[in-house]
């Protein structure tokens, strides 16, 4: 059945409504904003270009986008170093659908949580006299508590929990798809496991890395809460500064770092997307 | 490269009683088989019949529930397919989609880390051999089918096996395309020396390209045997069947006599080589192939077998006849020259044939 122009539009209509008033119009008025300048407590009505001058002229500014790169840089690559073992012994090892199923469902389940009760568990997990300190020191790893709250590091093993699955079922999936007798092939040719790997299942399965890593990086970037509550304020990322701009009723502020972090997410999906079309099909 | 072994030497392949079984399936059911050095040896069966296993099992890719493979007398045991003299050419060719053809070719010589002059030479002699000069730097989605196909051989070829294993390679060719590749298949093995061992379900595949083949049903190495042996003295109802085409006549013994039995079919009695096990009063099936049924008008012989003529479709060199008698029905396929009297639908003939033509196949 070929669906006629107006049929398609109809039945988009509500997602594409929602998309209107949620997004693009807020959007827009982000956009006006940022061309506007907040002094003395109040929004001007003058148009100009100077909350844009006074960001990017503010040392402040990069070290937020540093900051912001750095937390999802690292958490990307600590998802995808994490996540594609389990994701390869999930597709080598697991074969029933029932234990498949439950793998999954024990994967997405920190997604099942309120963000706020997550954290706040990890808050217990990582405090000084928490379980993580507790057990090092059991372990005689170390002799004084780390800190591991109220900074970088706090920050990045919780964001790296609860992105994991982001970072898993890509690659899990572009594995799913691996022709099974590439790999016996190259085991007949004399490659052993290691080459096996090297040669064969990681440039094929390189798609689902990068559909991983996008993901994650860009739900990285964006990620409001955990640097919020686990981060104790030295964790200064764009969504914060943002948040804190917009309380403030500096809208102007708040828009032109808004747009900074839309522009380095879209610029972060225009690359991984270039990266991917390069790569070979499975 | 000196301890490569020579070319000209394929080793030979021992397969005792191996048996695999996936859940409560045995895919490979008690095989027994010795393929000689140098041999192109063909596995014949239905899909499902357990050749492919088998074959895999002889390349290291499953271990068995029983049973050994011996190559040139050592005892494979799990021994990987990275270790054993063999490689193999899947079905689905299973060429590196993310490597050119050079380097799909080269893959075995780098994996042995050789030489890269070695390497170079080796490769595009592998390529020279398949015809595939001058597409070193193409990526393998911008070959066609049949120039895929050869790429697989190539780089299976470039290591110079003992053994090469062919798991249906030619099945996703057109027929043109098919037959090209089963005479150069032929070609190469013979040039080189190396055994083959080929797994198809096509007859006239095996029966072309094949020194010896062995018919598998059901997980069962039924016979094994040069072509013209299988074609001539099939020892059951299934190579029988699946080998060309056969008539299966259904009958009592009569006598068994100096390597012959007589069988009786409805009206008449027939004869066939005999194979050993006939016993006088019991049931017996005779396999006679459409070509050797000689057909005379009716009133021949006493105890011919009496038919009616159902059908005849000329084909050109054979007119082929569908006959039915007394219990039995028939197909003859006689040799046609101009002014050969041909007979018609409805006619009724007698229909016989030279003992040493057909053959008991006993009744399983």
């Amino acid at each position: 059945m070929k669906l006629r122009g107006a049929a398609i539009v109809g039945l988009m209509a509500p997602a594409l409504a929602l998309m209107a008033v949620l997004y693009v119009v807020p959007l827009g008025v982000y956009f006006v904003n940022s061309f506007h300048e907040f002094r003395d407590g109040r929004i001007l009505p003058a148009w100009t270009l100077q909350t844009y001058v006074k960001y990017f002229t503010d040392p402040f500014s990069y070290r937020v986008i540093g900051t912001s790169l750095r937390l999802s840089l690292m958490v990307t690559a600590l998802a995808v170093l994490i996540g594609y073992p389990v994701a390869y012994a999930l597709h080598t090892r697991v074969h029933r659908p029932a234990a498949r199923a439950a793998i999954a469902l024990l994967l997405f389940s920190p997604l099942l949580v309120s963000v706020v009760v997550r954290t706040y568990g990890w808050l217990i997990l990582l405090a000084s006299g928490g379980l993580v300190n507790t057990t090092l020191r059991g372990l005689g790893l170390i002799q004084e508590p780390i800190s591991l709250l109220f900074n970088m590091r706090g920050v990045v093993i919780s964001l790296t929990h609860i992105l994991l699955p982001f970072a898993i079922f890509p690659i899990y999936s572009v594995m799913g798809r691996l022709d099974l007798s590439l790999k016996e092939a190259a085991r007949d040719l004399g490659a052993g496991w290691r080459e096996t790997f090297l040669h064969v299942t990681l440039p094929l399965t390189m798609p689902g890395i990068v559909a991983g890593a996008l993901i994650c990086f860009t739900l990285a970037l964006s990620a409001f809460v955990t640097p919020q509550l686990l981060g104790g304020g030295r964790v200064q990322v764009l969504p914060l500064a943002v948040y804190n701009s917009t309380v403030e009723i500096n809208w102007p502020g708040g828009a032109v770092a808004g747009l900074t972090l839309l522009v380095i997410s879209i610029a972060a999906v225009w690359a991984l997307n270039g990266l991917l079309r390069r790569l070979p099909t499975v | 490269m000196s301890e490569r072994p020579p070319r000209g030497h394929g080793a030979e392949v021992e397969v005792r009683a191996i048996t695999k079984r996936f859940g409560p399936v045995a895919a490979v059911d008690d095989v027994s088989l010795v393929v000689r050095g140098g041999e192109f040896f063909s596995l014949l069966g239905p899909s499902g019949c357990g050749k492919t296993t088998t074959l895999r099992v002889i390349g290291g890719f499953e271990r068995t529930d029983a049973g050994e493979v011996f190559i040139d007398g050592r005892p494979m045991g799990q021994t990987p397919p990275n270790r054993r003299p063999t490689n193999i050419v899947f079905q689905r060719l299973a060429l590196f989609p993310h490597y050119t053809v050079y380097d799909n070719v080269a893959f075995g010589l780098r994996m042995k880390r050789l030489p890269d002059a070695e390497i170079r030479r080796r490769t595009r002699d592998a390529l020279d051999l398949v015809q595939l000069p001058g597409l070193e730097d193409r990526r393998i989605t911008q070959l066609s089918g049949g120039q895929q196909q050869r790429v697989a051989l190539a780089r299976a070829l470039v290591n110079e096996p003992r053994v090469l294993l062919l798991d249906e390679p030619l099945s996703a060719l057109d027929l043109k395309l098919r037959l090209q590749m089963q005479e150069e298949l032929k070609r190469l093995q013979h040039r080189l020396g190396t055994t083959f061992i080929y797994v198809t379900h096509d007859q006239g595949e095996a029966l072309a390209m094949s020194d010896r083949l062995g018919v598998m049903n059901a997980g069962r190495l039924l016979q094994v045997g040069a072509p013209m042996e299988i074609y001539e003295r099939p020892t059951n109802r299934f190579v029988a069947n699946f080998i060309g085409d056969a008539n299966l006549i259904d009958g009592v013994a009569d006598g068994v006599e100096r390597g012959r039995v007589a069988v009786r079919v409805g009206g008449g009695v027939v004869g066939a080589r005999a194979r050993g096990d006939e016993r006088a009063g019991a049931p017996v099936t005779v396999c006679v192939r459409p070509e050797r049924v000689r057909l005379l008008a009716a009133g021949g012989t006493p105890g011919a077998l009496r038919a009616r003529i159902e059908d005849r479709a000329f084909s050109g060199y054979v007119v082929k006849y569908r006959l039915a008698g007394e219990g039995l029905r028939l197909h003859a396929a006689v040799p046609y020259a101009a002014g050969t009297p041909l007979f018609g639908v409805g006619d009724e003939v007698t229909a016989d044939w030279d003992p040493d033509q057909a053959v008991s196949v006993g009744r399983e």
